[in-house]
């Protein structure tokens, strides 16, 4: 119960949300303004800010090359990750002890390192176009994700139900799909949304890979702030807040807050 | 056909990592190393250099100071905070934990934005401070090792909370109400029960942060300017400005040598500094 | 599994259609700054995107990263690129650029003799300005008219300075080494010595002209040193703010055009850079405060001549710079600027 702390602690507490949560707030504010440079309280309420997201041509370029990159990225690194989380919890016995370590790499080593590294691999010496690049370095980034979740997922799955699917002669394969895959649903479901954060949020791998004419919406934000330190940048950040916020309603619906905390 | 099952499954992210990952970065590391007979140092001469110049040993100190400050401050607020969340009750835990979360997921340059806003000469805390009298002009507080510090706290203690949160539920209620029962006060019961037991988690919390904070870019970036040079930022500026690819490579790997020997030495720590450890 | 499948399946034919959208005619990458884009779209992207009939795609970013760029795609992957003089010899240095057909370009007549051809067979300059001193009139009295002035003990935390690694840094090691009375090239030590005194000075330094800009809009800086284009937005965003009137002289800075040897448009290349010398388009481009003109042809009043360097006279009392030296120096200046600045 609260009344068994020290309301000093408490205090501290309240300070610590306001310190969090203020900043979010004034950027709000700050999107609304009716001025050209950027100013809190806001000094007129206008939403040409927002417009002016969908005005800039680079702007909604690199929306569209963040949402097909968070996609797809998170498309492969499912696609290649579950079936790894399943090697691992269902045959760990064959597999060796730093595979798992492995797998972990991509969070391990640095990101300015790993964008730095598949410049020089992928784009210089091996010529990968830049699309291409940026799709590998985002899926790179997110398959821990995924194998660390859908395992979690796993491990609390009960693999005799599989067993008996298949011992009453249903397809190994088939059986993935019909029995496992529901039951690991929710894992699944929070590994992309994880995952799909992650690439949409992504500055150092970025930074490194992207190329005329293709950028991600953070790296354009950066150029523009560089350029124009006007209330768009405000804007632009209120609608990535919107979309996290959208993002956890669904998850609140589809899985409940707690796995938030877990 | 057991054994083979296990690997084809695992096959294709093996591939993409040992592929896409491993290699390039062994290849990055690989370049940081000059020709055997070459300078005093042999086919370390390039860490000789980097140790060698002023400026980069600073940069390399300032890296480590900052992601210090960081951590300890992020590690503090969040531990109290923490502290007070783990003991609501659970509707009322749920929402402080998703309001502290929040934050997380909107992106570093979002909130590292809305600190070169705050701590500008005409933003909200110079005009605060100005209006309650405690200073006559505005500050200059952008650009300075401070600013980097404050933003990054920003940033990380939210993934302390929500670290921490986890570490504190899962201390077992019955050895506190064991304490209290035995006459300790709030205080020794968090001193000498609660904090051991968090020690591992908070060990985790800790390495998090310093990590990140310590391979930033986008927040020094944009906070420190280039008169504050951290590791992050100056390999971008190595390799994408001034195009010294062998001086980024050594960058890199002194940046992922220094955090796996803190990932090493800290995972070490905190299993032999594990109370419920078998 | 339907809820995966149907995921799959509309995620895919999504980014089928994103994928399959802008698969239009031909595509001109221009490299440049991207400056004033907003201006640059209406007054040289727009007109040239009907007359070619092609998309045209930027890449942005100043020169050092640029080039870089281009020396890393070994001189693919844009069509045409902007650079300062400094950056362009570079290039031609690296073998990244291709000579240009004089033939192709029938406008390059109209120019001033030296923005013809001033780097041999290589692009011609499509603009020239000065670099010098800005102040906010506002926060600093009395005025600046000396390079000196940046010295000044009443400055303390209101300058940035070009980074080294820009085109404009260098100069300022060059004057650092005016004010010590030696030549930079010269004498490191005294040059370095006085560039130190600059330090309590010096809030930040900035990589780009719009960084510049925003120091000075959000009240960070008071004092600068920088390329004159900056000016009209500059003064636009502040406008107590001034270009100082030195005493010691400014220095002339040309902007080149110049095309890759990995251009897939040659010809269309070649009819850009035609396109944006006429005279039609150095005029526009001059009102709207975009760039000097270096076409004879371009007549201006003598208010919308003021801010830039215009006429044969003018650009006569410039200071050229020697890149031959400049450029090597610049790069074992970086360490010791670092050193200066970074510590």
């Amino acid at each position: 119960m609260p009344t068994r702390i020290h309301p000093l602690l408490i205090a501290f507490t309240v300070v610590v949300y306001l310190f969090l949560l203020g900043p979010l707030i004034i950027i709000f504010g700050a999107s609304l303004s009716d001025t050209t440079y950027l100013t809190f309280p806001p000094q007129g309420l206008s939403l040409r800010w927002f417009e002016n997201i969908w005005e800039i041509s680079a702007f909604r370029r690199t929306i569209v090359t963040s949402l097909q990159m968070a996609f797809l990225g998170t498309l492969i690194a499912l696609i290649i990750g579950i079936p790894a989380a399943y090697a691992l919890n269902r045959h760990r016995v064959s597999l060796p002890a730093w595979l798992s370590t492995l797998f972990v790499l991509p969070i391990l080593v640095p990101e300015m390192v790993i964008g730095f590294s598949l410049l020089r691999s992928v784009t210089v010496q091996m010529g990968v176009p830049v699309w291409y690049a940026l799709l590998i370095g985002h899926t790179l980034l997110v398959i821990p994700y995924v194998i660390r979740v859908v395992s979690a997922s796993l491990a609390s799955f009960d693999f005799s139900v599989e067993e008996a699917a298949i011992s009453l002669g249903s397809h190994p394969a088939k059986t993935f799909f019909t029995i496992v895959l529901p039951n690991i649903r929710s894992g699944v479901i929070a590994a992309f949304i994880l995952s799909f954060i992650t690439s949409i949020n992504d500055v150092s791998v970025s930074l490194f890979l992207t190329g005329p004419g293709i950028s991600t919406l953070p790296i354009q934000l950066l150029a523009h702030m560089e350029q124009f330190f006007d209330p768009t940048i405000a804007s632009v950040s209120v609608v990535l807040m919107m979309l996290t916020i959208v993002v956890m309603i669904i998850v609140e619906r589809t899985l409940g807050l707690a796995v938030v905390a877990k | 056909m057991k054994r083979l099952a296990g690997w084809m499954l695992a096959t294709p992210a093996t591939l993409a990592i040992a592929l896409l990952l491993v290699i390039p970065v062994a290849g990055t590391i690989g370049m940081t190393f000059g020709t055997p007979g070459q300078g005093d140092w042999g086919i370390v001469q390039p860490y000789a250099d980097f140790f060698a110049s002023n400026f980069r040993r600073r940069v390399l100190w300032r890296t480590f100071e900052v992601a210090g400050y960081v951590t300890v401050i992020s590690l503090a607020a969040g531990l109290v905070t923490a502290y007070v969340v783990a003991r609501c009750p659970a509707w009322t835990k749920s929402v402080l934990v998703v309001l502290a979360v929040f934050p997380l997921l909107t992106g570093v340059i979002v909130r590292s934005f809305a600190w070169l806003v705050l701590l500008g000469r005409e933003g909200m805390v110079n005009q605060f401070l100005i209006w309650t009298g405690l200073i006559d002009g505005p500050l200059t507080m952008l650009y300075t090792p401070g600013a980097v510090i404050v933003a990054m706290v920003y940033i990380f203690v939210p993934l302390m909370v929500l670290v921490l949160v986890g570490v504190l539920e899962n201390i077992p209620e019955d050895l506190l109400q064991a304490s209290s029962s035995l006459g300790a006060g709030p205080v020794a019961s968090f001193f000498q029960v609660t904090l051991p037991l968090a020690v591992p988690g908070l060990i985790v919390g800790a390495v998090l942060v310093f990590t990140a904070s310590f391979t930033s870019y986008a927040t020094p970036a944009l906070l420190g300017g280039t008169r504050q040079m951290m590791m992050g930022t100056f390999l971008h500026q190595s390799a994408m400005v001034r195009f010294d690819w062998p001086g980024a490579a050594v960058v890199a790997a002194i940046m992922l040598a220094v955090i796996l020997a803190t990932v090493l030495v800290m995972t070490r720590l905190a299993k032999r500094l594990n109370p419920m450890a078998t | 599994m339907p809820r995966l499948k149907t995921l799959t399946l509309s995620s895919l034919s999504t980014l089928a259609l994103l994928a399959a959208a802008p698969a239009s005619a031909t595509t001109f990458t221009i490299s440049w700054w991207g400056f004033n884009g907003d201006k640059l779209q209406e007054i040289i992207v727009n007109p040239f995107q009907e007359m070619c009939g092609c998309e045209v795609v930027f890449e942005t970013g100043n020169n050092g990263d640029r080039l870089n760029r281009l020396q890393m795609r070994s001189g693919a992957g844009v069509d045409v690129i902007y650079l300062t003089d400094s950056y362009s010899q570079t290039g031609i240095e690296q073998g990244l650029f291709q000579p240009i057909d004089p033939a192709q370009i029938p406008n390059i007549s109209e120019l001033y003799e030296m923005a013809q051809a001033p780097q041999g067979e290589y692009g011609p300059a499509y603009t020239v300005g000065r670099i010098g001193l800005v102040y906010d009139s506002a926060r600093v009295n009395p005025p600046i008219t000396s390079w000196n002035d940046l010295w000044r003990e009443d400055l303390a935390g209101m300058i940035a300075l070009p980074n080294i690694t820009t085109t404009t840094g260098p100069m300022v090691v060059l004057k650092a080494g005016d004010h010590a009375g030696v030549s930079a090239y010269e004498d490191q030590d005294a040059t370095f010595a006085s560039l130190a005194e600059l330090v309590p000075n010096v809030v930040t330094n900035y990589n780009t002209g719009s960084e510049m800009i925003n120091l000075f809009s959000t009240g960070e800086i008071a004092v600068s040193m920088t390329q004159d284009f900056t000016l009209n937005p500059l003064r636009a965003a502040v406008p107590t703010v001034e270009w100082a009137a030195l005493e010691d002289g400014e220095i002339a800075v040309l902007n080149t055009i110049n095309i890759p040897t990995g251009s897939e448009n040659v010809e269309l290349a070649h009819q850009f850079i035609n396109f944006v010398l006429s005279a039609e388009i150095q005029q526009q481009l001059a009102e709207q405060g975009v760039d000097a003109p270096v076409n004879t042809n371009v007549t201006l009043t003598d208010e919308q001549a003021a801010s830039w360097t215009y006429g044969e006279e003018a650009i006569g009392r410039l200071q050229r710079i020697d890149y031959s030296q400049l450029n090597p120096a610049r790069n074992e200046w970086l360490d010791l600027w670092n050193e200066t600045f970074g510590m």
